[in-house]
């Protein structure tokens, strides 16, 4: 009998952890009239898209590759 | 069966309510309060004008940058019976107060910091505004703003006016 229990259990372990993640995942839809805070400045991925734009031609030169991060030049410096 | 009425009765509960505004449908209530004495927007008082519905926040740029043309369109067109309502949806009213006291315009903003008439009328973008007709019918959405709207909508508010 606790063998079959067991069974069961062990089937049904996979599924129990996939609802659990689905539902614990911290997603959720902001409204279009409730992005005041996501449009603060502090909260874009880049803050300060001039420093970032330097930082990635710097890397760009210094790597001598680039990508990922839409930088441009082919690793001279000089553009 | 009565497993499954279950069912059924709890998904019902769980489901959100669906207010969509579409073009044709009434302008519907919502509790935006007008400023200073805690009055809320009333849109019956506006029954007989043609009126544009615009919501704007001050952390939305378009918004800001329609807002001179409303209130150009809406001191043209007063006389001849269109009003504009602007529903403020910011988070904090004190922001959109500072913002109209250096930017000021001269039709009515109702403030709804709670985001209950954004969803009454689910409103898909920002900024959006409705223009209602004399009826109290929308007739027309916007989404957005661009400079090259501005023909249009001004063309919109006559036709309404001219019926």
């Amino acid at each position: 009998m606790t063998f079959f229990r067991k069974l069961r259990l062990a089937r049904l372990r996979q599924p129990i952890l996939l609802c659990a993640l689905v539902i614990c995942q911290g997603c959720t839809s902001v409204a279009p009239w409730e992005r005041g805070t996501l449009a603060k400045p502090e909260m874009s991925i880049t803050p300060d898209p001039s420093l970032t734009g330097l930082r990635d031609h710097i890397f760009s030169s210094k790597e001598g590759s680039q990508g990922g991060h839409g930088g441009t030049g082919g690793g001279c410096g000089c553009n | 069966m009565k497993t499954f009425l279950l069912s059924a009765l709890l998904l019902l509960g769980c489901s959100a309510s669906v207010y969509a505004v579409q073009e044709g449908s009434s302008v519907p209530g919502c509790p935006a309060a007008l400023p200073g004495n805690n009055e809320k927007l009333d849109f019956g008082a506006y029954k007989g004008k043609v009126v544009l519905v615009d919501f704007w926040a001050t952390w939305c740029p378009p918004c800001k940058k329609s807002m001179p043309f409303i209130n150009g369109l809406r001191n043209e067109r007063l006389k001849d019976g269109f009003e504009v309502v602007a529903i403020n949806v910011d988070e904090n009213t004190e922001d959109a107060l500072r913002y109209l006291e250096a930017h000021p315009v001269d039709y009515v903003t109702a403030f709804d910091a709670s985001g209950e008439c954004p969803r009454v009328f689910e409103v898909k973008a920002m900024p959006s505004s409705y223009l209602v007709d004399k009826q109290g019918k929308v007739r027309a959405i916007h989404l957005g703003y661009r400079d090259e709207d501005q023909d249009a909508i001004r063309k919109q508010v006559d036709a309404l006016l001219g019926e």
